[in-house]
């Protein structure tokens, strides 16, 4: 035994040595001071919380995901209040072994970039472990109280049911922890069931909130397995308001905060509202947000929102983002109503509204028709209330309508079926200074079947969209018709068949010389993919095909990758009693589909990933290893071509631990590693090799203090320029007065070629349980240059 | 010496006294109870034994046995919560039923016998184990659904199943057997016929009754002390 634990020791010891004695990673930037993560556990909905520096320069932040293997990320915008942007993403994203994120952050003098800096071209994603839910879960029940019930004390009673516990569990060896104090010895063993009644110990528990832990061990007297739950003890008064068919909660929050930023100096103000309740079976929930920011020459910062939801309706109203196939609509904010009716076997979803308010161009200069009218900020303008015929402007925004319906057949347990339209049309009247209103229309189907209790599971989906470039001239008349077309005119075909074929396609979009595709026929503008998934012998197997045509493009998409089509495998592999997930994948792809370039790039992906989670004494591991391959065929001894070439390899490796020692008292550790060579055989030879290294550590010293520290290094080389930092943080969390009063403290100094000292403080008072005070405080002095300050003060009342 | 002595025979006795007391449910120690009761509102009793003439007052937190039987009063309701997580069930007022379980290896059979009154239920999907309804008139086998059975004063019974299906087997004269699918109910005679149709507004209501726990208290200040009236709000 002895021997073991001294291996076990040796064995932690090298793992940290071994990852400490490498460098890198720390992450700089001027827009991002912090991102939080809730739990990253398989199944899960997972939190993000990105706290900004300059929150007011900021206009939107999206968030960026993908899982192991996946071919592109998913984009959500987040939930941007005051300095602080929020998103949660689904459960259904959240899967073994790792998820790669980063964020693209819009500022308003519309410079956009990505944090880090560089996704995800010449940059890597943060990278977060994913852990697995342990089948172990399922072999102790917690009967009562159930996880985050709120009970009375005198309803309360502790039972721990280990019916479904394999042989080799010692059910009266169980231990019983309340708030981390061994209560085992209070319990009751009856057989396989563990009851513990606090009104016979009158004083153990008090109201509040409290975790309950149970220790499970085996027959040899070795620890099993740790499961943990939490619930509250409150009065009953509360017990009863929360239990009453209307319930509610909410709050509201009001900040002034003060940024100077070198020599720029501004006051924001926000209130944020805050309110869900439930009536019966439904969730009626409100969201606003009113900022200073919010100006007329800018999108939308406002943000306003009411919902309601049943078993069988959605609606909201206000500002939204609804979630269709991803080919339509993912991810984009809608100002509008949307929702849903879900009867099951016939369902329908459908979205209205504002995706971009107009906002008036400014005239720079007006240009008679003499002069050179074909530059880019030149337009048209009426001369008769300007003058002259021509002006050269900053473009402004034309306002944008969108409307988008899916009905669908089917529940989506075995089968589902799809239909899905999407119109976003350019209000030509919203401005008169702009160039170019857009309109768009996509047609799409989906196809979802499962069987063998989805154990096989094939989705599919295709869509074809129509573009049209410019709308501000209109149809094109039957008289244009003529004159073009014709076997005597410019294009030998039939008017009357192209008479039709407007009026036919007219009464879904404006039909002139700007609609594309032009080449339909070559699929230009259709996207499929299709995936089948098989989940068997603890494999979980995923085969998939994409197709994008150069020309897709729909209004509900921020962004999707078009000019591409391939495949991806990817397999997942569950070892040794869910302790062990290798997970491996193949993605070949390729661009030029319609040949509108030089040469066919194609991209070769290969991935893979160990991860391992002992449920002992001994550090979560998770490694990938990453392999990328770009080649174009081009050669760069092509004096035709030679700029074209596309030759580039790149080798990234990731290793990542996490760890809970128990030094005196409880550590959270994590250590990563990351480094990525990249070899570019292109002619701009832009080799990129990088590395970086982070360690955090987390002490819980008593229910009062909480102290944190971190320390990045990171080295880097691109195209021959190097970029070498390292970063130390040190914070803490302190509650005093009996809980009123807590303060948080770090300060995060950075050496070497990112060279900066921040100070951050925030003090709380609760004035009363629902009515806190906060005052915020950040310091950044970079060394030569600048101080910089943000000042803020919140006021929060609960509901 | 000695008073030390004395005084951890007297911690000792009293500690043993207080188990024994807070066992007062009698639990040996390898026999697991096939349920508990999570939560009582107003007159709720058990009986180890149907023989016995003796009810006792019910609590959160009684284990109940094979055999055990519960019953509530007027106004009264009572959450019983099988130990393997396999389902709760709702009895609603002027109820009596009876707890059974067996185990084999790792199957775990339920069986709840119901004499009259009404009954919600949420069962989780089984597997290879029973999870069974009897009642006067018929045996009901459930997979994995929720609804409620009611018995009638004439021992008639209603079954409203709310999702997934479930088996029936009359048990007197014609003995006719059927099953119940979502959103339909079942009534059985005391002819042993078997009628299916889909649940009604009043049927459906009574199934979102049934899964109601939820109470209301009624608090008067007196200048002894205060009093609390905890009951069940009646259903709008």
């Amino acid at each position: 035994m002895g021997a073991s634990k001294l291996i076990k020791g040796i064995l932690i010891i090298l793992v940290v040595l071994f990852f400490c004695n490498n460098s890198i990673n720390a992450q700089v930037s001027d827009k991002v001071s912090n991102v939080q993560l809730g739990e990253a556990k398989e199944g899960q909905a997972l939190d993000f919380r990105v706290e900004l520096q300059q929150g007011a320069s900021i206009s939107n932040i999206t968030l960026l995901y993908k899982t192991f293997g996946q071919t592109e990320y998913k984009e959500k915008e987040m939930l941007i209040s005051g300095s602080v942007g929020t998103l949660q993403i689904p459960a259904t994203d959240i899967s073994l072994p790792y998820i790669e994120y980063y964020f693209r952050i819009e500022s308003r003098d519309g410079a956009v970039e990505t944090y880090p800096l560089g996704v995800p071209n010449e940059g890597a994603p943060f990278q977060v472990a994913v852990s697995a839910i342990s089948p172990k879960d399922k072999e102790v029940l917690i009967l009562s109280p159930n996880k985050g019930e709120l009970v009375t004390l005198g309803d309360l009673f502790i039972s721990i049911s280990l019916m479904k516990a394999t042989d080799n569990i010692n059910p009266i060896a169980t231990k019983l922890y309340l708030d981390d104090i061994d209560v085992t010895p209070m319990a009751m063993f009856a057989g396989e069931l563990i009851i513990l009644y606090p009104e016979n110990f009158p004083g153990t528990i008090s109201t509040g909130a409290h975790k309950l832990r149970v220790d499970l061990y085996n027959n040899l007297g070795e620890l099993y397995h740790t499961l943990s739950s939490d619930f509250q003890v409150v009065t009953s008064q509360f017990a009863e308001a929360v239990a009453s068919k209307f319930k509610y909660s909410g709050n509201i929050q009001g900040e002034s905060r003060n940024e100077q930023y070198d020599d720029e100096v501004n006051w924001y103000n926000n209130v944020t509202l805050n309110f869900n309740s439930t009536y019966s079976d439904w969730d009626i929930d409100a969201y606003g947000y009113v900022t200073s920011e919010e100006k007329a020459y800018l999108q939308p910062q406002n943000r306003y929102s009411v919902s309601a939801k049943s078993d069988w309706l959605e609606l909201k109203v206000g500002d939204s983002y609804p979630q269709m196939p991803d080919l339509i609509m993912a991810g984009k904010r809608i100002r509008g109503v949307s929702g849903a009716l879900k009867f099951g076997f016939f369902n329908i979803e459908a979205a209205y509204g504002q995706t971009r308010r107009g906002i008036e161009g400014n005239l720079i200069e007006l240009i008679p028709s003499t002069s050179n009218t074909l530059e880019s900020d030149i337009i048209a303008v009426d001369s008769v209330r300007y003058g002259q015929p021509y002006a050269r402007v900053d473009l402004g925004t034309y306002s944008r309508q969108l409307f988008a319906i899916r009905p669908s057949f089917g529940a989506r347990e075995n089968f589902q079926l799809g239909f899905s339209y999407l119109h976003g049309k350019a209000d030509t009247e919203s401005i008169v200074l702009g160039a170019q209103p857009k309109e768009n229309v996509v047609l799409g189907t989906d196809l979802f079947v499962g069987l063998d209790d989805q154990r096989i599971t094939f989705t599919g989906e295709v869509a074809a969209s129509l573009l049209n470039e410019d709308i501000s001239i209109g149809d094109f008349t039957d008289a244009q018709i003529d004159s073009v077309f014709g076997s005597d005119s410019y294009f030998d075909a039939d008017p009357g068949m192209i008479k039709d074929i407007k009026n036919y396609l007219g009464n879904f979009i404006t039909v002139n010389q700007y609609l594309g595709p032009l080449n339909p026929q070559e699929f230009a503008s259709m996207a499929a993919e299709a995936a089948i998934n098989l989940n068997y012998f603890n494999n979980n197997l995923r085969a998939s095909y994409i197709y994008r045509g150069n020309e897709f493009n729909s209004f509900g998409q921020s962004y999707l990758r078009t000019d591409v089509k391939g495949i991806n495998l990817t397999d997942r592999i569950r070892m040794f009693d869910n302790k062990v997930f290798l997970s491996v994948g193949y993605e070949k792809l390729e661009d030029n589909l319609q040949e509108t370039k030089i040469a066919t790039t194609s991209y070769e992906t290969i991935n893979t990933s160990i991860s391992i989670f002992p449920r002992a004494d001994f550090p979560n591991i998770t490694i990938g290893f990453t392999h990328y391959k770009n080649n174009n065929g081009l050669s760069i001894t092509d004096p035709d071509n030679q700029n074209y070439a596309v030759d580039d390899a790149t080798n990234k490796f990731t290793a990542s631990l996490s760890y809970e020692i128990e030094v005196g008292v409880k550590h959270s550790t994590s250590l990563s590693f990351l480094t990525s060579t990249r070899e570019d055989n292109s002619l701009f030879n832009i080799d990129a090799n990088y590395m970086s290294t982070s360690l955090s550590v987390n002490s819980y010293w008593n229910s009062d203090f909480t102290s944190y520290f971190s320390a990045v290094i990171y080295t880097s080389e691109i195209a021959g320029i190097e970029y070498n930092y390292s970063s130390i943080s040190l914070g803490g969390k302190y509650r005093m007065l009996e809980n009123k009063l807590e303060l948080n403290a770090s300060i995060s100094p950075s050496f070497g070629d990112f060279e900066r000292q921040a100070f951050d403080f925030t003090g709380e008072y609760f004035i009363y349980e629902n009515f806190s005070l906060m005052l915020q405080a950040r310091l950044y002095r970079i060394p030569d240059q600048s101080t910089n300050s943000i000042f803020g003060l919140m006021t929060r009342i609960g509901l | 010496m000695k008073s030390k002595i004395k005084y951890s025979f007297i911690t000792m006795l009293i500690s043993f006294v207080m188990i024994s007391i807070l066992a007062g449910f009698i639990i040996e120690p390898d026999d697991t109870p096939v349920a508990l009761i999570k939560k009582v509102v107003k007159d709720v009793t058990y009986r180890l034994d149907s023989d016995s003439d003796v009810w006792e007052d019910a609590k959160a937190g009684i284990p109940l046995k094979d055999g055990h039987e519960v019953k509530t009063g007027f106004k009264s309701l009572a959450l019983v919560l099988f130990t393997d997580g396999s389902g709760v069930l709702r009895v609603r007022e002027n109820s009596v039923l009876q707890i059974y379980g067996e185990k084999e290896e790792n199957r775990f059979d339920k069986n709840t016998y119901i004499d009259k009154g009404e009954v919600g239920f949420e069962v989780t999907k089984q597997e290879d184990e029973e999870f069974k309804f009897t009642t006067p008139t018929v045996v009901a086998s459930i997979r994995g659904t929720a609804g409620y059975v009611g018995v009638n004063d004439d021992s008639s019974t209603t079954i409203m199943c709310s999702h997934g299906m479930i088996e029936l087997n009359a048990l007197l004269g014609q003995r006719q057997s059927s099953s119940v699918s979502g959103g339909s109910t079942a009534r059985i005679g005391t002819d042993g016929g078997i009628n299916v149709s889909v649940s009604s507004g009043d049927e459906q209501k009574t199934f979102e009754a049934s899964q109601q726990t939820e109470t209301k208290k009624i608090r008067i200040r007196t200048n002894k002390g205060d009093l609390e009236i905890e009951y069940i709000p009646e259903s709008e």
